[in-house]
């Protein structure tokens, strides 16, 4: 039987207030931009309302792909590095009877208690020229000038990592945790080693996982701005800076609403990537 | 005579305090059915495991062609194990479910596995099914798939963990021929675990009952369904009336026993109870089918009233008050077939269906 439209208004009324929350928070302020990366500035730093793909077209300058292309680096190495100290965190964690299991998920999930910002001052305590790290090297007569920790690459990607690993661990533990221990008891009886088992069987059956919180974690890896601000220094300059720096500083909304249409493609792309990875699996993020 | 195959020597398991295996000793001879049986909890699939290497054991040892492999990985053993669920892997097909073990341990050169599984699919029925996903097969293919699995390793025991629990009624009873058959055709010793009786019996070459993590009786179907040596595998196997009764006489080859007011004569070549032990209170134990209600007296019988009828189309069940005692009777043919509650009858029963059981339990008497 159908139902009339009066049963289904009624049944879906719940969902109004969430769907109003998106169109008047998300969806409106994305159209905006959207617009906005069409116009242009004056020299004052007012928007122009003309429309012209002059935005899109700057993008393609060598130094903006440069930009482009650091961000993308860092977001791939993000994933990576997480995944390999993750993986083995979360294969453990799993393993564990229930008690054990909930205090590491706690304290795995504890940082997020604290602020994001502070906790990154904290690594700048931690690196710097007159830091811990630094401090203690000197006492133990390892070295005997500081090593320059801060203000690179490294930094950011050591700092991108540590914010964003809870991520890629929980994921792939509700992987590994889902896993029906039978599967591994049938590869070891059929004559498989404990590695050849992992590899034939728990790894490709936790892709769902690993594919979820590689995306979680890369996804916030290409636009998080003050881990880069505050680790890198400016030295390496990344979307998200790029971005912030246009839009405040540079007072000009229109290009950094383009370069932000353009982050938001590249993120689609990772995530067409990600839907089709995640195909036959029913723990799918999309 | 020929080596034993498996021998199990005083197995002992314990999960942390508790005791689930005690000194279990067991031998197959190569090319059997055996069958563990036994109420669940009664540590049968522990021990199938324990078999597989997939449990470690406390003490004992488990020999397999005359050499120890309680210590070995089980991927080390030349054992395969059909499992409860079937664990039949998910992104994987028919095909390379099937060529797993094969391929894993890399002796044979892929055409060669190639040719091999199609030969198990063959076997096992499941012809032009090598590229389905698991998800895409019923109940019934995903158990054929999973035997196919383990047998294409010529394991030395398939190992079989109630591989038919999960089936209905009507698969399950066909599936019990295709495995006796498969069994038979492969010649390769199969120990089965499970909790259904019907199975069992149905099976088997040899079945051992089990419980609370000790082997109670071993021996060929026939033999654990007439001959039962204790109180739990004869209220175990088969629908038995089992009566407290009180011994009056003891003679040569059977004593009097007093059930109710009536005392009747039982045989004791086939009982438990030898007639030199054969004092005071035993259990009487009757197979209800092989019970006969009669109007007229007979010798040797007990009589009562008729309580209850339940007619249930090839069989009729038939509830007789004994002095206060509930006797049922499970007839498939009779010429009174009028049965009328209140009526009162004879019952008579076939001799080798009665035997009588010791009271003290099977722990007390020490094996």
């Amino acid at each position: 039987m159908k139902k009339s439209t009066k049963e289904r208004l009624k049944q879906n009324a719940p969902a109004v207030p969430i769907l109003v929350y998106l169109i008047l928070l998300v969806g409106i302020p994305l159209l905006l931009v959207v617009l906005l990366s069409f116009f242009s500035r004056d020299s004052l730093g007012n928007i122009v309302f003309e429309l012209s793909f002059d935005n899109y077209k700057k993008m393609l300058d060598p130094v903006y792909l440069r930009v482009f292309f650091n961000s993308f680096i860092l977001a791939i190495l993000t994933g990576l590095i997480s995944l390999i100290i993750g993986y083995p965190v979360a294969y453990f964690t799993a393993g564990l009877n229930r008690k054990s299991r909930s205090f590491l998920i706690l304290l795995i999930m504890l940082p997020f208690w604290i602020s994001s910002l502070l906790r990154t001052y904290g690594w700048t305590i931690l690196l710097g020229k007159d830091g811990l790290i630094n401090n203690a090297l000197i006492f133990l007569r390892i070295i005997d000038k500081p090593l320059n920790l801060m203000y690179n690459f490294g930094t950011v990607l050591t700092g991108t990592v540590y914010m964003l690993i809870p991520y890629m661990i929980i994921s792939i533990y509700n992987s590994v945790d889902k896993l029906d221990r039978s599967l591994l008891e049938a590869s070891y009886d059929l004559g498989g080693s404990k590695l050849k088992t992992f590899f034939k069987i728990t790894l490709p059956l936790t892709m769902p996982g690993i594919a979820r919180g590689y995306t979680l974690v890369f996804i916030p890896a290409l636009g998080l701005y003050y881990i880069s601000d505050l680790l890198g220094g400016g030295n390496t300059m990344f979307l998200g800076n790029l971005i912030n720096n246009m839009a405040t500083r540079g007072r000009n909304k229109p290009l950094a609403s383009a370069f932000a249409i353009g982050m938001i493609l590249l993120v689609l792309l990772v995530l067409f990537i990600y839907s089709k990875v995640s195909k036959n699996s029913k723990e799918s993020l999309l | 005579m020929k080596e034993q195959l498996l021998s199990l020597k005083k197995v002992n398991k314990f999960y942390d305090e508790a005791h689930i295996l005690k000194d279990i000793s067991l031998d197959i001879k190569d090319g059997e059915f055996i069958t563990l049986l036994g109420p669940s909890g009664c540590g049968k699939t522990t021990l199938l495991r324990c078999i597989a290497g997939l449990e470690s054991i406390e003490s004992g040892d488990i020999l397999l062609n005359g050499e120890s492999i309680k210590d070995l990985a089980p991927n080390k053993r030349n054992v395969n194990t059909v499992f409860q669920n079937y664990a039949l892997f998910p992104h994987l097909t028919v095909f390379d479910n099937i060529a797993y073990g094969p391929r894993i341990k890399k002796v044979t050169k892929e055409d060669e596995i190639k040719v091999k599984v199609d030969e198990m699919l063959e076997l096992v029925k499941m012809e032009g099914y090598g590229d389905r996903m698991p998800h895409q097969l019923s109940g019934g293919q995903r158990q054929r798939i999973a035997i196919a699995r383990a047998l294409i390793n010529n394991p030395d025991i398939l190992l079989l963990d109630e591989p038919l629990g999960a089936l209905d009624l009507k698969l399950r009873k066909y599936m019990q021929t295709e495995l006796a058959l498969l069994q038979k055709q492969t010649k390769t010793t199969f120990i089965y675990v499970t909790h259904d009786q019907e199975e069992a019996l149905n099976m088997s070459d040899r079945i051992v009952i089990m419980n609370e993590g000790r082997i109670l009786q071993v021996g060929s179907p026939r033999d654990v369904y007439n001959n039962s040596n204790s109180l739990f595998v004869a209220d175990f196997i088969g629908d038995r009336n089992i009566k407290e009764v009180e011994v009056v006489e003891r003679k040569e080859d059977f004593c009097s026993v007093k059930l109710g007011k009536s005392i009747i004569d039982i045989r004791t070549d086939r009982s438990m109870v030898k007639p030199n032990e054969c004092d005071g209170k035993v259990y009487l134990a009757i197979h209800m089918d092989k019970m006969k209600i009669s109007y007229d007296k007979v010798d040797n019988s007990l009589y009562g009233e008729i309580t209850f009828v339940h007619y249930a189309g090839s069989q009729i069940r038939t509830e007789v008050d004994v002095d206060g005692e509930k006797v049922t009777v499970i007839e498939y043919q009779n010429d009174y077939d009028n049965y009328r509650i209140g009526d009162k009858v004879y019952i008579s029963w076939e001799e080798n269906g009665a035997i009588l059981l010791p009271k003290e339990d099977i722990e007390k008497r020490g094996n």
